[in-house]
């Protein structure tokens, strides 16, 4: 999943970093205020859940939850992962620093995709229907990122086909599990919080709030 | 409400599996009397069975390569005296590198064969002649002991090796929780300037 220093070749390295720069603008400009503590919070999940070890037969796995932070966060999974990823790099060495871009837009950028895929379903639909949902969502963006990890091998030089193969079959468990986990963290978000689902209406009515806020504040100002 | 206390305890027990690691690729080497003893595997006790390593030197020229064994581990016997560094693909983006400087070897006579060595030996005894009967006691010891001693005491080290490793790979709850506190802050001085700009185009006429 993590790509480490010194697997790739430095045109990768730099268009991987071009890329996920390009992703961390779009992703900033989109993060609206009221956006920001829940892209803290998945950004924080992100980061831990790599040490959450789940057993399958005599190897474990560890969990990603990118698909997660694509449906809440959308294009703003882009800051929140790169964040998580640049904090392992650093405390964990997972990964490292040459290779951080392009681990940001193999994570990321799946999460985005399956993200916009099932995010309108999964909030028109009732808990249950959603966790099916969710649980896609995170299953396939692991799979995506094992495609984008397997193009990278390869533009550094390795075949694709074994590449693609080994990366993919390597991460079945990875999304099994993923698949569950984000289901039930979608059921939980349905029941709970389902405005952190919600795109249109959440974003209309951000906007008329934030007028109401903007006027309050201007309000405040003038009055010292 | 059941599905909810299912997930619950789903996590619990994921939580509670295992320790705080991850799938890191780990590769260490060590000296081990004329040799050079490594291991690679990665952090979930997955060890790199038959791969292959190769051996670089300082100015990344390759020099050689070993086989691991069916636990990851291979034995090196260096050939020249430079610092050298071991290279295996693991395959999927996974690359073990690890270095050794060649002065950790102890027993860097080995490098010319065991010839040279007996003949410091002798040398060293004849030195050791005129000095009379005080240093007698000193050559005791046979070279085969010597060599005995030496195999017990890399054996004996060895576990020690492993978990010393092991320990430096060991991510604690401190810099668990201190990642978190990053997190937290950075997202909150993002919140800071927001609101801020917020306020800013609040306020103007």
């Amino acid at each position: 999943m993590h790509i480490v220093d010194g697997a790739l070749a430095p045109e990768v390295l730099i268009g991987g970093g071009v890329l996920a720069v390009a992703g961390l603008g779009l992703g900033l400009r989109k993060l609206p205020i009221d956006k920001i503590p829940a892209t803290g919070v998945l950004s924080a999940t992100f980061f831990v859940a790599s040490l959450i070890h789940v057993p399958v037969g005599p190897s474990s796995v560890h969990l990603i939850m990118s698909g997660l932070a694509g449906l809440v966060l959308g294009w703003t999974a882009f800051p929140a992962l790169f964040v998580g990823l640049l904090l392992q790099a650093i405390f964990f060495g997972f990964g490292g620093l040459t290779v951080l871009g392009v681990n940001t837009v193999n994570i990321a950028f799946p999460a985005v995709i399956a993200g916009f895929m099932f995010r309108g379903v999964v909030a028109r639909s009732n808990p249950t229907a959603a966790a099916v949902w969710g649980g896609i969502a995170g299953a396939l963006s692991i799979s995506l990122t094992t495609l984008f990890v397997a193009i990278s091998l390869t533009l550094s030089g390795d075949a694709f086909i074994p590449a693609a193969k080994l990366v993919f079959f390597a991460h079945i468990p990875i999304m099994a599990v993923e698949g569950f986990v984000s289901a039930a963290a979608v059921y939980l978000i349905m029941k709970v919080k389902p405005a952190l689902l919600m795109t249109g209406d959440q974003a209309n009515e951000y906007a008329v709030q934030s007028s109401i806020i903007l006027a309050e504040q201007a309000n405040e100002a003038n009055n010292g | 409400m059941a599905k909810l206390a299912t997930g619950i305890i789903i996590a619990g027990v994921m939580f509670g599996a295992h320790g705080a690691q991850a799938h890191k690729v780990i590769a260490s080497v060590f000296p081990s009397g004329s040799n050079v003893e490594g291991e690679i595997g990665f952090s979930n006790g997955d060890m790199a069975a038959d791969t292959v390593v190769e051996v670089f030197d300082n100015l990344g020229n390759k020099i050689d390569q070993v086989m691991t064994d069916g636990d990851g581990f291979f034995i090196y016997t260096p050939s020249e005296k430079v610092d050298l560094v071991f290279r295996a693909d693991l395959g999927a983006g996974h690359i073990a590198e690890a270095g050794f400087a060649i002065s950790d070897l102890s027993d860097q006579a080995g490098l010319t064969g065991e010839a040279q060595s007996r003949a410091n030996e002798k040398t060293g005894i004849k030195q050791a002649g005129p000095d009379g009967s005080s240093r007698s006691g000193n050559v005791a010891i046979s070279r085969e002991q010597e060599e005995a001693i030496a195999a017990i005491v890399r054996d004996e080290l060895r576990p020690l090796r492993r978990e010393i490793t092991a320990y430096k790979e060991k991510n604690d709850l401190q810099s668990v929780l201190g990642g978190i506190g990053y997190i937290f802050g950075f997202f909150g001085i993002a919140y800071y300037i927001a609101a801020r700009r917020l306020k800013a185009e609040a306020s103007k006429p």
